[in-house]
């Protein structure tokens, strides 16, 4: 290993160490705030080993992991979210008995498994991210000792995502007898080669995509994400829709970009019945929740399904760098408002209750009593909602000109009619926030988390408003990608 | 001495008839400790095929990845089995449908 790739890897060892640093902190001295001080700053740290890092990439350090600008650019925003969940953390889980620390060291192990997910370029480095992030992330569900909700929701989740974990892998393991070989990049010189045929080669492509379905939680493969969502604590929640989404979303373009999995006519029609399923069905089973958690539980397999329009089209496209741009300015608008709105409910929310204020009914009056705070959940959800001005408007442009560009005819009618559909469910927690008579006691303000959701909201409206920047960053690291 | 050789094919069904007996199990148990041990048949038969590739290309890397399914079995079940616990020491019993609380 040269020193250049270690200057390459720099922001994994850089997290990798300040785990380590955490863990013999609170090996000899246990104190909440300062375990939440020092994660957070490893997440700094981390972040700006990211610079030095991009000016030795692309490189491949060891035939596993690619480092290159598509890998820093997703490692800056799960950096971002995990160091956003650390701070909102901190008052929600105050109070509860028991001891607090392991949960930010779970919190950044789980972070450090999706980096190494966005730089996979190998099955093993796939197989190792995904399940350093899933295994913390059972933990982290079930980590409030106290009520009942949590603990189902872990072994729900341990169950169905060990189910989407093998699927995953038993594809896996028929593209590897079928080509014999784990790198992205060969696979694809062997799906080039007149393999396409070999039903056991197709077979394993079509299981990998159904494992990661799983992950995406895409109907028809969604059945634990209402639950999970529900019965986690809320800041863990807000981390499984955007950083587990996220990293496998980054896995499976970047494996589709490598092998043209999805020139084969099978896989295509899989994605695509995948994608309008969970754009129609998540919407309109959003309409029938009364709680915020699961209406946004709906809307992430909603907007995962949009997503999968950016993903169609890198094949449907002649010209795929348009379809890249597409799928990741999408998903930068996509994690700002969904940490945003998880981060408000954290934020009126406390892990010593027996659940998490999260019916629609308790958001009556929130607009009078926690103005700062509705303030921002109103912006995540209008910028949800598609509503210009927003990051959620670019981000559906984006998909919308992608998919008349590679006329996915079908995909844009479902999304138009998703859209449409969710509207009024998100306009829903909207009234209920501005309503006047309001009976539920929020957790006391803390002037960290309400000064986090003013910074996440002006992102939001930020980005609607002067994508330019985001949009000339996402244009430079697709052209260094592929 | 002549090496009998099994047609790789035949490897590949077995893996896929294990991998559906978990699946089955996994989507009629109700029990718990039966659900992880279904999951485990599960990731044994994705075992399998990695090692029938390896011997197919006569590779380590099948058997490489093998050893990542069983760490991963291993720190799956870990936390299984501790859930488990939680569970049997909160409600007596370990039946997942009657721990059911959030709608479906």
């Amino acid at each position: 290993m040269t020193s250049m790739d270690i200057l390459a890897i720099a922001p994994h060892l850089t997290l990798t160490v300040s785990i380590l640093i955490v863990m013999l902190v609170v090996g000899f001295w246990r104190n909440h705030r300062l375990t939440m001080v020092l994660t957070v700053l490893g997440f700094v740290a981390t972040f700006i080993a990211l610079f030095p890092a991009l000016d030795a990439s692309p490189r491949a350090v060891t035939p596993l992991i690619q480092l290159d600008s598509f890998a820093a650019f997703f490692n800056a925003m799960f950096l971002i979210i995990a160091a956003v969940t650390a701070l909102i953390s901190h008052r929600y889980l105050e109070g509860r008995a028991g001891q607090l620390e392991e949960y930010y060291i779970l919190l950044a192990i789980a972070t450090l498994g999706a980096m190494t997910l966005a730089s996979a370029q190998h099955f093993a480095a796939f197989l190792l991210g995904l399940e350093i992030m899933s295994i913390s992330l059972y933990t982290l569900i079930a980590y409030p000792e106290e009520g009942h909700p949590p603990l189902e929701a872990a072994l729900k989740y341990l169950v169905l995502s060990g189910v989407g974990s093998t699927t995953l892998l038993l594809g896996m393991g028929l593209i590897y007898n079928a080509t014999g070989s784990l790198a992205f990049a060969e696979i694809f010189q062997s799906n080039v080669v007149g393999q396409q045929s070999d039903a056991w080669f197709v077979a394993g492509q079509a299981l990998l995509i159904v494992g990661v379905a799983f992950k995406l939680s895409l109907i028809p493969f969604h059945m634990w994400t209402p639950d999970v969502y529900q019965g986690a604590p809320a800041p863990v929640t807000g981390y499984l829709a955007t950083v587990s989404k996220a990293s496998v979303f980054a896995i499976l373009l970047r494996f589709a970009v490598q092998t043209e999995t999805l020139n084969q006519d099978v896989i295509f029609t899989l994605v695509a019945a995948t994608a309008v399923l969970s754009m129609v069905f998540g919407n309109v089973l959003a309409l029938l929740q009364d709680s915020v958690k699961r209406i946004l539980a709906y809307s992430s397999i909603a907007h995962m399904g949009y997503l999968l329009i950016g993903l169609l089209a890198v094949s449907a496209l002649d010209d795929s760098a348009m379809a890249l741009e597409t799928c990741l300015v999408f998903l930068a608008g996509y994690l700002a408002m969904t940490v945003t709105a998880f981060a408000v409910v954290t934020q009126i929310s406390s892990a010593t209750s027996d659940r998490d204020t999260e019916q629609v009914a308790d958001f009556a009056g929130l607009f009078w009593r926690r103005p700062v705070l509705a303030a921002g959940m109103t912006i995540a959800l209008l910028s949800l909602a598609g509503i210009p001005l927003t990051a959620g408007f670019i981000a559906k442009f984006y998909l919308f000109a992608a998919g008349v560009e590679g006329a996915l005819w079908s995909l844009i009618w479902a999304m138009i009619i998703g859209s449409a559909i969710a509207i009024y469910y998100y306009l829903k927690i909207v009234f209920a926030m501005t309503s006047r008579e309001s009976e539920h006691e929020y957790p006391p303000v803390s002037m960290l988390g309400a000064a986090t959701t003013v910074v996440l909201g002006v992102t939001i409206i930020f980005l609607g408003t002067y994508p330019t920047p985001l949009i000339d960053a996402v244009q430079r690291i697709v052209e260094g990608f592929g | 001495m002549t090496a009998v050789s099994v047609p790789i094919e035949h490897v590949l069904i077995l893996a896929c008839v294990l991998f559906a007996i978990g699946l089955t199990g996994v989507l009629v148990r109700r029990n718990v400790i039966f659900l992880l041990m279904s999951l485990e048949i599960m990731m044994n038969a994705c075992g399998l095929a990695f090692i029938a590739g390896g011997a197919r290309w006569a590779e380590a890397d099948g058997q490489i990845m093998y050893m990542l399914v069983l760490s991963l079995a291993a720190a799956e079940v870990a936390v299984g089995l501790g859930l488990v616990l939680q569970l049997q020491r909160r409600f007596d019993h370990l039946d997942i449908d009657a721990a059911s609380e959030l709608a479906g």
